[in-house]
């Protein structure tokens, strides 16, 4: 396992070994032992693009590198999924950086 | 990777982290809490809540265990380091003994 993803949702995040070559599907499978949500209800978003990626493709196609931020979200009713919701931290840091600093 | 084999780390705000076991092994303070005999509640279930440290640095430190094992492999990459974070950071590795 050559790299990382932070899948984040709400106040959780699932660090997730992986290697470039792995595709979304796999992502999804590896959560899916981690969290009740079948493979078909989850959904995964690039962070750092709002760019909803796609279960067929591969990490490396879809330009998800070490570390990175990877949104997810349920599906919450038959047809949509629900939105990206990453809570941050009301910590000493973020209030500084919202003060502008 | 397996519910069995990872560990849930909640930081001071209530946030968590889920973490393959692998990696939180590299704080030898949690290695501790995981391994050692008798029935710690953090090792029945997985969980170990720290009270004192907060969501940024718990997060930068998981980050640092993953990277500490890709190094350990050969794979020499800079761990980048805010410069604000560096104290904090430093008490919670003293801690951890990481």
């Amino acid at each position: 396992m050559a790299m990382h993803i932070r899948v984040k949702r709400n106040k959780t995040t699932y660090f997730v070994q992986c290697d470039p070559t792995h595709t979304i599907l796999d992502i999804k499978q590896k959560l899916h032992t981690l969290i009740d949500q079948p493979v078909n209800d989850q959904r995964l978003i690039l962070s750092a693009t709002g760019e909803v990626l796609d279960d067929s493709k591969t990490l490396a196609d879809q330009k998800v590198e070490n570390d990175a931020v990877v949104a997810l979200t349920f599906r919450k009713d038959d047809r949509d999924f629900e939105d990206v919701n990453i809570i941050q931290p009301d910590d000493f840091y973020n209030a500084r950086d919202a003060d502008g600093f | 990777m397996k519910k069995e084999e990872t560990v849930k780390l909640i930081s001071a705000e209530g946030f968590e982290f889920v973490i393959s076991m692998e990696a939180a092994m590299v704080s030898q303070t949690i290695r501790n809490m995981l391994t050692s005999p008798g029935s710690f509640a953090e090792r029945e279930h997985g969980e170990v809540t720290f009270p004192e440290i907060s969501t940024t640095i718990l997060e930068k430190i998981c980050q640092y265990f993953y990277w500490s094992l890709q190094f350990a492999k050969g794979k020499e990459t800079e761990f980048h380091i805010e410069p604000e974070l560096t104290l904090e950071l430093m008490m919670a590795a003293n801690y951890l003994h990481t």
